[in-house]
């Protein structure tokens, strides 16, 4: 039987389309392996070699990983509750409370929505903590950490942009706190808190600008930056490891040093 | 032992640390985590309901009605144009079934009968709640704001008072609730708006104060302030609750700015009339002049006897100085030109004999224990601060301060006023119900600096208020037009020339409405041209009599000249006539016998009117309807033919019944009515 099943593979792995798709081919070398990784348009970002150690939870306590788990929850249940949800003065609240009360394990998918958005920051803040204390931001890896920031604000302002959508009391005045905190930068604070709010209240014209932020420009643009810092980690030679850690050859500490001289 | 623990300690941990199985394990939790969202949807409170409710009706005899009734899943009603979304008869099943009505469990009994339909405004609308919600919690008691809880039933009448601002038959609270709001002077200081842009006015009529020193003393006065009731207890003005000192400045302020009027008083002297056979013709007099029909008195079982349209008498010699009062008996106009008081035309005798009975009627207990230190000028000062502060001039004429705007807060829209907002006492149920029965009952409780007043309500009362209250809402701004149901406003109608003079001066507009402006205590004067003949309208100015034994409140005797009645019923027959029929399109007299005969039978068999009205006193026992011995004297004969065709198209509020009666019935019926002249068996005078 289990010879049926592997005769059944390797037909499926000779078929036109199986190929197609995966281009490395067959086999377990070095190359077919690196090769699977970097042909496909999904792992491409990632390095090709990864220490097995790294893989493990002490490593990293995969707190990147997990930031980037509630981002697809966010992503997927986001979706789902576009489908229920006009970003409209008289339909907004009665849209929330559609979802509560009759939408078919709505509330459960408002609620992973709301619980995975908190989840997100704090793993996002979590994560640069644990990057910032073992000094895994240090060079060549500073600009990442750069980029990091900039996730970070990303994930912050998507958290402050939905915010507004339930469009109850809880959320016109925390956007008016937060829209005239804006007011107060120099020069140009009103300008900008008009820009925010598509006027001088929060009203309307505020509630499509967040909703428009919160599902189309915030989100791509951490798509974007998520790429870019997946990509940076494999350019900048891979998980961060500590030169006096157990395990590290002396070839990966001499690759380091000379990562190090050269900038 | 320790090995083994270490054994499987590190095996947990070898386990754990392998990415594969961290992984397939988290996904499996997460799976099993997963499959608790549509078992939480599938065991719902309102699935659970639907089953008790579908099992309730199987063993009832209508089971297949209602089962062919029923629909299972989320029920609504949606009424776009009015906001409402009410899901309630998702548990509610059969809130509309009236064969349920003998069910008593909850959610399942059937709505009692009501006049609107259920779908026409849902639920919400009347009895509050959020109607979106689908959990008992959340539907009923949900205090989020924005969210209102269940309207608790014994304010249920408010609801009705969101599109109905004229008063209903079946909302007695509601209706006694606003009376109280314009009688108790509420809206003195608090501003209610209603939905078609007017204001509530108060129907209290306080007092100007700006000549106040001529009328009474700053004993009184203090006594007065210190509390209303002990002096009358059925006053409107409620207790401030002032300390000794303040109301002692107030009172020294108040007399202080009184300026003298000339006319409010006269000589009176005691000693010529304190004799007790004065007293009994003083006692006769104020009988025959009614003035029970708008002043109250306390009798010895200290039960209020009397109108409330003018203040009580009990104690009224404690209060007034007696040449004050015979002034004001004499032109009340000259005190107090706006007051409902009519003007009789009292000879001095009788001036004399009334003042000597109502100062009679004392208290000397009131204001025996008050020695007040003459005022000074800083008193003065701190008593004219005290009034501005307490806003006096919101319901009196003071001399010197305006009427404060916006004095206290705005109750237009109490009643969807947010919890959050509202500060509770400690202990006290957390609700707007609550909160403003309470506010009225200990307004001081909720704060030192408050200046709201304390009235001595009953329970009952600061119900009724509540419900007045409850009813200014948000909704009944928001709802549309179609819907509103103003209340009938007063016009600012006044007669004019010299009839018009003399009624101002008589205060008709006191008791009796005419075209849209008045007192609702006596019929309405609009159309009384057309209906009674100007021999009598002369007479019954002459000599009041009652047309209905039954009432106690009574026309009173206002001692009118002859010119004066002649000019009074000229305007009145010439000006108040309807433009429905012509007034003398049928004689007053002459009608055959045969139609005479005919009308009696009419009257007598068809259409059995002696149930509500007398006829004949010897045999007739219909105390309904006025008495009809001498309507042929009395009304017009076209006024009797189109009040029988159609009673409500002349007077909408009568309770006289359409019978539909036809013309030929209707004209053998105003001929036999016409022949009732003179009071039958005693034959003409």
């Amino acid at each position: 039987m289990p010879g049926a099943i592997e005769t059944y593979f390797d037909k499926l792995e000779r078929t036109r389309v199986w190929r197609s798709i995966f281009r490395s081919g067959k086999g377990t070398s070095t190359l077919h392996n690196a090769l699977a990784i970097q042909q496909n348009v999904f792992l491409h970002l990632f390095p090709t070699k990864v220490r097995k150690r790294m893989l493990g939870l002490g490593a990293t306590w995969y707190l990147g990983t997990l930031t980037l788990g509630t981002f697809i929850v966010l992503v997927v249940t986001g979706i789902l509750l576009m489908l229920y949800y006009h970003p409209s003065v008289p339909r907004a609240y009665s849209d929330v409370k559609d979802l509560q009360f009759v939408v078919s394990s709505g509330l459960f998918l408002r609620n992973l929505h709301r619980w995975s958005a908190h989840a997100m920051v704090f793993l996002a803040f979590a994560h640069m903590f644990r990057v910032f204390y073992r000094g895994a931001y240090r060079t060549p890896r500073e600009f990442n950490w750069v980029i990091g920031v900039v996730l970070l604000l990303v994930t912050l302002l998507l958290s402050y942009t939905g915010y507004l959508l339930p469009w109850d009391q809880l959320a016109f005045w925390a956007i008016t706190v937060g829209t005239n905190i804006s007011s107060a930068v120099p020069l140009i604070g009103d300008k900008i808190r008009f820009m925010l709010l598509g006027g001088h209240l929060v009203n309307a014209n505020a509630l499509l600008r967040f909703y428009v932020l919160h599902c189309v420009i915030l989100p791509l643009t951490a798509v974007l930056f998520l790429a870019v810092h997946f990509w940076r980690i494999r350019k900048d030679g891979g998980l961060y490891v500590r030169e006096t850690e157990p395990g590290v050859t002396s070839a990966e500490k001499q690759l380091s040093n000379q990562e190090q001289g050269s900038r | 032992m320790q090995t083994n623990n270490k054994g499987s300690f590190s095996s947990i941990r070898a386990f754990l640390c392998d990415p594969f199985r961290m992984f397939g394990v988290v996904s499996v939790i997460l799976l099993l985590l997963l499959t608790v969202a549509p078992a939480k949807d599938y065991f719902s409170q309102w699935r659970s309901y639907q089953r008790q409710y579908l099992n309730l009706i199987r063993n009832r005899g209508d089971a297949v009605t209602l089962l062919r009734h029923f629909q299972g899943g989320i029920q609504q009603i949606w009424i776009p144009q009015l906001g409402v979304i009410d899901r309630c008869q998702t548990c509610h099943v059969g809130v509309a079934e009236a064969s349920l009505a003998d069910v008593k469990e909850q959610p399942f009994r059937a709505h009692p009968p009501i006049p609107h339909k259920l779908t026409e405004f849902g639920c919400v609308i009347c009895h509050r709640g959020q109607g979106a919600a689908t959990t008992v919690s959340e539907a009923h008691h949900s205090k989020m704001a924005g969210e209102e809880p269940i309207l608790p039933m014994r304010y249920i009448e408010a609801s009705c008072g969101q599109c109905h601002h004229e008063p209903l038959e079946g909302t007695p609270k509601l209706n006694q609730g606003r009376l109280m709001l314009a009688r108790y002077g509420c809206v003195n200081c608090h501003a209610v708006t209603l939905p078609d842009g007017s204001t509530m006015q108060g129907t209290d009529n306080p007092p100007p104060l700006t000549h106040i020193a001529d009328k009474t003393t700053r004993e009184w006065i203090y006594a007065w302030l210190k509390d209303p009731t002990s002096y009358s207890a059925s006053s409107t003005m409620p207790n401030f609750l002032f300390s000794d000192a303040d109301a002692s400045d107030i009172s020294a302020f108040l007399i202080a700015n009184s300026t003298p009027q000339p006319g409010d008083s006269m000589a009176y002297s005691a000693t010529s009339s304190g004799s007790a056979s004065d007293s009994s013709a003083g006692a006769v007099l104020y009988g025959e002049s009614f003035c029970a029909s708008c002043h109250a008195t306390q009798n010895e079982a200290g039960n209020l006897v009397g109108g409330d349209l003018g203040p009580e008498l009990t104690n009224v010699g404690t209060k007034v100085k007696p040449g004050w009062l015979m002034a004001w008996l004499k032109d009340p106009h000259t005190y107090d030109p706006t007051t409902k008081m009519p003007q009789y035309r009292w000879t001095d005798q009788q001036l004399q004999t009334l003042t000597a009975y109502v100062a009679g009627k004392t208290d000397p207990d009131f204001v025996a224990n008050v020695h007040l230190q003459p005022a000074t000028q800083a008193q003065i000062a701190h008593g004219k601060k005290l009034v501005i502060e307490y806003g006096c001039a919101s319901c009196h004429e003071i001399t010197g301060i305006p009427k404060p705007d916006n004095f206290a807060p705005d109750l237009s829209r109490i009643g969807s006023k947010p919890l959050v907002q509202l500060i509770f006492l400690p202990g006290m149920e957390q609700s707007l119900p609550a909160y403003l029965a309470e506010k009225i009952r200990q307004p001081r409780a909720f704060g030192p600096s408050l200046h709201m007043p304390k009235y001595s309500f009953s329970t009952s009362q600061i119900e009724d208020l509540t419900t007045a209250l409850l009813s200014f809402t948000n909704r009944s701004f928001t709802l549309p037009p179609n819907l509103q149901i103003p209340a009938v406003q007063d016009t600012n109608y006044r007669p004019a020339g010299q009839a018009g003079q003399l009624m101002a001066n008589i205060n008709c507009l006191s008791c009796h409405r005419i075209n849209g402006n008045g007192g609702t205590m006596a019929p309405d004067l609009s159309w009384e041209g057309s209906s009674v003949q100007q021999p009598w309208l002369d007479t019954f100015l002459k000599n009041p009599n009652t047309l209905r034994p039954t009432l106690i409140r009574r026309m009173p005797k206002f001692n009118l000249t002859d010119s004066e009645r002649t000019v009074l019923t000229n305007y009145m027959m010439t000006v108040y006539q309807t433009p429905a029929f012509e007034r003398d399109e049928m004689p007053l007299s002459g009608y055959s016998p045969d139609l005479v005969e005919k009308g009696r039978q009419l009257f007598y068999s068809k259409y059995a009117c002696q149930s509500c009205h007398i006829v004949n006193p010897n045999q007739d026992k219909g105390y309904i309807g006025p008495t009809l011995t001498t309507v042929g004297a009395r009304l017009n004969a076209a006024w009797i033919f189109h009040y029988l065709k159609d009673p409500q198209a002349i007077r909408p509020e009568t309770i006289e019944p359409n019978q539909h009666i036809s013309d030929d019935d209707a004209q053998a019926l105003t001929a036999f009515l016409m022949t009732q002249k003179t009071i039958a068996g005693q034959g003409a005078k």
